[in-house]
């Protein structure tokens, strides 16, 4: 009797002490920049949104910070060899917050569920190409795709396709329900979302904080002294004039990685001078991509060719990115136009990165004998007027999930953007976007998009003389925070000492 | 005087009733919709049109209208359709936010806008009096933002006093709860107490050049007694009405101050609802700021009867 008392001391003191060997623990306070329009993943859309829902919920693959893609909810996939049956093999025993097990149901459910129109979704496009959603068992999906495509799994990791429970999808936007790291505990509109650890999370051991909670502060320099003065940890997306003097903060981190958000020196293919290739060309080498970014990002962006980042595995790093104005002169008077010309320049208002580059190709082009007029043209009007329309102009364009959802639209002459923004045609390029949808080997999709960026720095459509960095501002307390490509914070890991 | 209250109030629930319409047929005009905001920038026209018709937003106005009126007159404000949620319990939390801060900036602007008032008419042309228009005049011509940032960069991150931003609930501790509402208060304060402050030191001044404070002072009582039994009770009539006015700059000021100060309230909602043309939303925060107005301006009249007998609205016959 006395023996078994003993045990069972022994036991509760260690039930006491191991739960404090194991957890760090801590409570995280994050500041977002604006109120959440929703708190259901489906409709998300802004970078505040992403960074809740990467917390409560899963996707079936995660998209790693070097743009590979991982396992997630699903363990194991594997593609027909045409590449249009996709099966997904889901983790055994993962529980919804709310208690009950994940299943292929639920798969099926949350991507039917973007699919439909009704529902309002911007991820809805890349799902188009799914043609049928199957769930032969409790642990098996298998997606019917209307074309070839090799970058599937990179689709599934899309920021809205966090995985749901199919029967509390009505209380999503009140009550979440999810399989991530953290439970939902709280949202008051306008002021902060409390989350809490999610002890059954199927990472065992992670996440490591207790809580956190995301704090509303919608003006930015309010944002900036609740950095320095501690009331928040980590600051996302920091505004470019406060990152010199945040550096200097004894007690804040400033990190920054590249994106694939990028801004554009848009001309229109199909409106003279820029009908022609060689004028297009002048204008491609008249940039110096590394000063366009200086000038227009204070230098946190990083010079490239596409949308395709130069952190990227895919990038081709041979093709020089510095101004090269006696060629592009030499181009210009083989196009006829040995004196340069005048032209004008839309940019968008009250975007001051776009309204900067605007200033630097004018002064880029000047160079060359070109003379820009800058015409500010206000964002409505832009979208109505400008775009499509304009022989040059300046815009940007945000981040899509993998390198063909960030290529295929623009460069491929049947892509949806290209058609309605540049109307660029070559045919090498169409046959390489075909080629590497449909090829499974990352080796040679790697080789054929580095001969993608080789042609188009030949025959360039536009300029996209950078991409965009997320800069982001963390207290030295929080260890393992890292800005992310993908706009939102990976917690798992992270501490607070 | 009980029936003027009655009839005004009867008024003002009629006036509410066109503010609804009014503020419907707004919405209407207003380029874009709920649906394209949820869509963004890219949408497409067919994916808008479902999602127009998931919301309701398809069918005919007046029945969109109707749908609205009678959840109002069953004290249902609806859903928002961007956070699809239902309406009154944010709608509760946020007001009661703004309740506290804008009461307490009210009190502040009339006490302290008065009594400087006063002293600035008591000590006219003497450097008080100047030191009081430059302070005054400063708050009203620089804006709310600058003051507010301004509020924030000294207490907080330099003196380290204060919290930045936010806002704590009055459960979780006092000294949280009411160290927040510091800055947000002072700044609206300050930048509406120029208001009452310059009418106040006009009309003390035409006051005290009144006949009857002559034979006051002649009959050689207290100047205290003067000032503030015989004076301030006549010159406070104009600023009463230019208080009521104020609850109207009141609200502007709010969302400003709210937005600098992170500070969860009706100012932020309205701005959130108008910016995502959130109709229920928009709606029910205008008109609720619509009917504090009004009663503002029903408390002012009420008031000024209260301090001058020579006004007694019911009394027709009299």
């Amino acid at each position: 009797m006395r023996k078994a008392t003993a045990v069972f001391l022994v036991l509760l003191l260690g039930l006491f002490f191991l739960p404090r060997l194991e957890a760090a623990g801590g409570h995280l306070k994050v500041a977002l920049t604006a109120n959440l329009n929703t708190l259901d993943p489906a409709k998300a859309k802004s970078g505040d949104e992403y960074l809740y829902m990467f917390m409560v919920f899963n996707a079936l693959t995660r998209i790693a910070p070097d743009m590979s893609v991982q396992p997630d909810l699903a363990e194991r996939w594997e593609a027909s060899p045409d590449l249009k049956t996709w099966t997904f093999h889901l983790r055994k025993g993962v529980r919804f917050h709310h208690g009950r097990e994940l299943d292929s149901e639920d798969v099926k459910a949350t991507i039917e569920r973007i699919q439909d129109k009704a529902t309002g979704s911007t991820a809805r496009v890349n799902f188009l190409m799914v043609e049928k959603i199957e769930a032969p068992d409790r642990y098996t999906v298998k997606f019917t795709l209307s074309l070839p495509y090799a970058a599937f799994p990179e689709i599934l990791g899309e920021r809205q396709a966090r995985v749901v429970p199919k029967e509390r999808i009505a209380e999503l936007p009140t009550q979440p329900v999810g399989t991530g790291p953290f439970r939902f505990k709280s949202f008051k509109p306008g002021d902060r979302v409390e989350l809490v650890k999610n002890p059954d999370y199927f990472e065992t051991g992670l996440p490591r904080l207790d809580a956190v909670t995301l704090l509303v502060i919608p003006e930015s320099a309010t944002r900036i002294a609740a950095l320095e003065t501690g009331e928040v940890h980590a600051v996302w997306k920091l505004p470019l004039e406060a990152i010199d003097r945040l550096k200097k903060h004894p007690q804040v981190v400033v990190d920054e990685v590249a994106t694939s958000s990028w801004d554009g020196i848009i001309m229109h293919n199909r409106m003279a001078p820029f009908d022609n290739p060689k004028v297009r060309k002048a204008v491609f080498l008249a940039i110096d991509k590394a000063q366009a970014a200086e000038i227009a990002l204070f230098g946190h962006g990083s010079p490239t060719l596409t949308p395709i980042p130069p952190s990227h595995p895919f990038f081709n790093e041979s093709i020089p990115l510095k101004a090269d104005p006696a060629a592009a002169k030499k181009l210009l008077a083989e196009a006829g136009l040995p004196n340069g010309f005048e032209t004008t320049l839309m940019v968008p208002e009250g975007r001051p990165e776009r309204e900067r580059l605007g200033l630097a190709v004018r002064d880029m082009l000047k160079a060359v004998g070109v003379k820009v007029n800058i015409q500010r043209v206000p964002w409505d009007k832009f979208l109505a007027d400008v775009e499509g329309k304009a022989a040059f102009s300046i815009n940007g364009f945000f981040s899509r999930p993998t390198v063909d959802t960030s290529l295929y639209p623009w460069y491929h002459s049947s892509g949806s953007w290209n058609t309605g923004l540049w109307h660029y045609k070559n045919e090498r390029v169409d046959r390489i976007l075909d080629t590497a949808r449909q090829t499974a080997s990352v080796e040679e999709r790697r080789k054929l998009y580095r001969e993608l960026q080789q042609v188009v720095a030949e025959d360039p459509p536009s300029v996209v003389p950078y991409v965009v960095n997320q800069v982001d501002g963390f207290r030295k307390e929080v260890k393992g925070l890292r800005s992310n490509p993908m706009l939102w914070f990976d917690v798992r890991q992270v501490t607070l000492e | 005087m009980v029936l003027y209250t009655l009839r005004r109030l009867v008024l003002i629930v009629l006036l509410l009733g066109v503010m609804s319409v009014l503020l419907f047929a707004i919405t209407q005009v207003l380029p874009g919709n709920v649906a394209r905001m949820i869509l963004g920038q890219f949408a497409t026209p067919d994916a808008i049109e479902a999602v127009e018709t998931r919301l309701g937003l398809k069918d005919p106005l007046v029945i969109q209208y109707g749908r609205w009126f009678f959840g109002i007159v069953r004290g249902d404000f609806g859903q928002s359709l961007i956070m699809e949620r239902p309406i009154g319990p944010v709608l509760a939390e946020a007001l009661g936010r703004s309740a506290v801060l804008a009461a307490l900036s009210f009190v502040l602007v009339a006490s302290v806008g008065i009594l400087l008032g006063v002293i600035a008419a008591v000590r006219k042309n003497r450097p008080i009096d100047h030191a009081v228009s430059v302070f005054s005049y400063l708050g009203i011509s620089v804006p709310e933002f600058f003051w507010g940032i301004a509020f924030i960069l000294v207490f907080a991150r330099w003196l380290g006093w204060l919290p930045s931003a936010g806002y704590s609930p009055i459960g979780e501790g006092f000294g949280n709860w009411f160290a927040r509402l510091i800055g947000p208060t002072l700044t609206l304060t300050f930048t509406l107490i120029a208001h009452v402050s310059r009418l106040t030191r006009s009309s003390m001044l035409e006051t005290l050049r009144s006949r009857y404070v002559l034979a006051a002072r002649a009959k050689g009582l207290p100047e205290r007694v003067i000032l503030f039994r015989h004076a301030l009770r006549n010159a406070l009539l104009p600023t009463i009405t230019v208080l009521a006015i104020d609850v109207g700059w009141l609200f502007g000021g709010i969302v400003v101050v709210e937005t600098v100060f992170a500070f969860p309230g009706l100012g932020r909602l309205v701005a959130f609802a108008i910016e995502r043309r959130d109709l229920p939303l928009i709606q029910a925060t205008l008109l609720v700021i619509t009917a504090v107005y009004c009663l503002a301006n029903l408390a002012a009249d009420l008031l000024y009867a209260a301090l001058n007998p020579r006004i007694r609205y019911a009394r027709r016959t009299s």
